[in-house]
C-alpha cells in the first residue's frame, strides 16, 4: 500500500500527466467534432459506429506513454535510487505502478468516452443518424479497454526497457504499424501484433481486415501487459541500479 | 562501540574494470567519517552495494550487521543521498520528498518538519528545476533525514554548496553524528570535509589506502621538513648523524630535511639544547597529503 501511495503521488505532482490526459481529450474531441460534423452524410450513415473509435490510435499514443513514463522517469531522472533504497523489494514497486497505470487508465478511457459520446454521439444525432446503443456500448467497451491495456503495456514496457525514448518509440511501433503488420507478416502472425489486436478490441466495423474477434484482440493484449509486466518485475528486481 | 557500517574484503567488477578491489573498513556510530579518494576511485560503487542497489561479486557490505535488504525497516535504518540531480525536475521540493516519505510510511508532518531542518521551507513548493545545486544538495539531505536514521550516508554532500552552505553542512552533520549516529560523507576534495570528519577511509583505484582518524592521515608523512634554527650547522650534523638528509635552503639558517619527522628533530634539538624558530612541513595542507596517498593508484581506470 505505500509503494501505491507513493506512486500515486509521483503521477499525479507532476505536470506532464496532466498535459497528456488533456491534449488527448482536446484532441479527441478536435476529431470527434470534425469527423461527425463534417463528414459526408452517405459516408456517416455507412460508418457511423466508426466514429465512435475515431481517434483512438491518437489516444492510445497518450495512454501509453503515460503509462511508460511512470516506469521510466526512474531512470531518466534517477529517482530510481531512493525509490529502491526505500523499497528493496523492488517487484512491490513495479506492482504498484502497474495498480497506478490501471487507474489512470481508468481515468483516461472513460475521460475519452464522455468526450466522445459527449460530442461526437450529439453532433451525429443531430444530423438525424442515430447508432445503435448496444453497438455503442460493445464499441466503447473495446476503445475503453484498450486504452487502459494501452497505459498498462507502456508501465510494463518501460519497466522491461527502461530508456524513456526507446520504450515510447517502440510503443509507437507497436501500435501504430496497426494494419500494416499484417500485411508484411503474414496473417497468421501479424494478427497478434498489438496494433492488430488493438484494431481488433475496438471492435469497430471499419476494422474488417482484423481477424481476431474483439474479445481475442483484447485477450492477446492482456497476454502482453501480463507477459512484459512479469518479465519488468523479475529483471527489476535482479538488476543492479547503477 | 559496534560498528554500523562493515565492509568487508568487498570486490565489485564491472566486466574488465575493477571497480572496488578487496576493500574493508568499518563505520561507527557517533562520529562523522569522510570516505575520501579521487573520481572513479569505487566510492560510489561501494556507497551503491551498501545500499543493495548493486550486488558485490565477493565480500560483503553490511549495514548494522546485514545485508541492507535484510533491514526490517530500511528507511528508520539508513538515510541516503546519492545524488543531488536524483529528483524529478518538474516536481516540487515538498512533492519531491512527500514521494518518498509516502514509501516509507512516514507522515507528510515529517516532511515539512525536514524541510524546516533543511531550510526550505520558502521554496518548498517550487519546482526542483528552479533549485540551485546548494538547494537540491539540500533537498537531498532531506530526503535523507525523512526517517530520522541511525546511518546517514552521503555521497559528495559538498559538492556545489557555497562557503555558507559548506559550514551549514558541517554544522548539521556534527550535530547529527554527536547525537548517536553514523554518518559517512564522501568527499574527493579532502578540504571539503576537513574541518567535518573525525576519521578517514581513504580509497584509491578501489583499494583501501589507510583508515583512521585526520592526525593518522598526517602521521608517515614523507614530504620535505622546513626547519630554522640560529644554530642550523650544529643541527645539520646532528639530524645526518640520525639517518636525516639535509640541505641548506637559501638562507643559512634555513634547512629542508628529508627522511626525517617533525617528532624527530623536535626532540633531537631539544636535547641539544638548540633553538627552533619554525619546524613544519613544507607544504603542510592535508591536500598534498591525501594526493601523495592516492596520487598513484587514483587514476581513472
Amino acid at each position: 500500500m505505500r509503494a501505491l501511495r507513493s506512486e500515486w503521488l509521483k503521477l499525479v505532482s507532476v505536470r506532464t500527466t496532466w498535459a497528456l490526459l488533456g491534449t488527448m481529450i482536446v484532441l479527441e474531441g478536435l476529431t470527434a467534432a470534425l469527423v461527425t460534423g463534417l463528414s459526408d452524410l452517405d459516408d456517416l450513415r455507412d460508418r457511423s459506429v466508426a466514429t465512435l473509435a475515431i481517434g483512438t490510435h491518437l489516444a492510445i499514443v497518450f495512454m501509453f506513454t503515460l503509462g511508460a513514463l511512470l516506469s521510466t522517469n526512474e531512470y531518466r531522472h534517477g529517482t530510481a535510487n531512493s525509490t529502491f533504497v526505500v523499497t528493496p523489494r523492488r517487484e512491490r514497486v513495479i506492482a504498484a505502478k502497474l495498480a497506478v497505470g490501471l487507474a489512470v487508465g481508468i481515468v483516461g478511457a472513460l475521460l475519452y468516452i464522455a468526450v466522445n459520446a459527449g460530442l461526437g454521439l450529439s453532433i451525429l444525432s443531430s444530423r438525424g443518424i442515430d447508432v445503435d446503443s448496444d453497438t455503442a456500448v460493445d464499441t466503447y467497451l473495446g476503445v475503453g479497454t484498450g486504452l487502459v491495456l494501452g497505459c498498462l503495456f507502456g508501465v510494463a514496457l518501460g519497466a522491461l526497457l527502461r530508456n524513456q525514448i526507446f520504450t515510447v518509440v517502440t510503443g509507437m511501433v507497436l501500435f501504430l504499424l496497426a494494419g500494416t503488420a499484417a500485411l508484411f507478416l503474414g496473417n497468421d502472425v501479424g494478427q497478434y501484433f498489438p496494433g492488430e489486436s488493438l484494431l481488433a478490441l475496438n471492435g469497430t466495423p471499419g476494422a474488417d481486415k482484423t481477424l481476431l474477434t474483439q474479445t481475442q484482440g483484447g485477450l492477446v493484449l492482456v497476454g502482453y501487459c501480463v507477459v512484459i509486466g512479469i518479465a519488468g518485475m523479475v529483471l527489476t528486481r535482479e538488476r543492479e541500479i547503477t | 562501540m559496534a560498528a554500523e557500517i562493515t565492509v568487508g574484503r568487498l570486490t565489485k567488477r564491472y566486466g574488465e574494470t575493477l571497480a572496488v578491489d578487496d576493500l574493508s573498513f568499518t563505520v561507527e556510530a557517533g562520529r562523522v567519517t569522510g570516505f575520501l579518494g579521487p573520481n572513479g576511485s569505487g566510492k560510489s560503487t561501494t556507497l551503491r552495494a551498501l545500499l543493495g542497489l548493486i550486488r558485490p561479486t565477493s565480500g560483503t557490505a553490511l549495514v548494522m550487521g546485514r545485508p541492507f535488504h535484510e533491514l526490517r525497516d530500511p528507511v528508520r535504518a539508513v538515510g541516503a543521498a546519492l545524488d543531488a540531480h536524483d529528483v524529478h525536475p518538474g516536481r516540487s521540493g515538498r512533492g519531491h520528498l512527500r514521494t518518498i516519505a509516502a514509501a516509507a510510511g512516514i507522515p507528510n508532518t515529517r516532511v515539512d518538519e525536514v524541510l524546516e531542518m533543511v531550510e526550505l521551507t520558502p521554496a518548498r513548493d517550487r519546482r526542483v528545476k528552479g533549485y540551485s545545486m546548494g538547494m537540491r544538495q539540500r533537498l537531498a539531505l532531506g530526503a535523507a533525514l525523512l526517517g530520522d536514521p541511525k546511518i546517514l550516508m552521503l555521497d559528495e554532500p559538498a559538492n556545489g554548496l557555497d562557503p555558507q552552505g559548506m559550514r551549514w553542512l558541517r554544522d548539521i552533520l556534527v550535530s547529527l553524528a554527536a547525537d548517536g549516529r553514523a554518518v559517512l560523507i564522501s568527499s574527493h576534495v579532502l578540504s571539503e570535509v576537513e574541518q567535518t570528519v573525525d576519521s578517514v577511509v581513504v580509497i584509491g583505484a578501489g583499494r583501501l589506502v589507510m583508515q583512521g582518524t585526520l592526525a593518522d592521515l598526517v602521521k608517515g608523512d614523507r614530504r620535505p621538513i622546513l626547519v630554522r634554527s640560529p644554530q642550523a650547522g650544529e643541527l645539520r650534523a646532528l639530524l645526518e648523524e640520525h639517518g636525516a638528509s639535509v640541505a641548506i635552503d637559501g638562507r643559512p639558517d634555513t634547512m629542508i630535511v628529508h627522511r626525517s619527522t617533525l617528532e624527530t628533530i623536535g626532540t633531537l634539538a631539544a636535547e641539544s639544547g638548540i633553538p627552533i624558530f619554525e619546524l613544519t612541513h613544507e607544504r603542510a595542507t592535508l591536500e598534498d597529503r591525501f594526493l601523495e596517498l592516492t596520487g598513484e593508484k587514483g587514476n581513472v581506470r
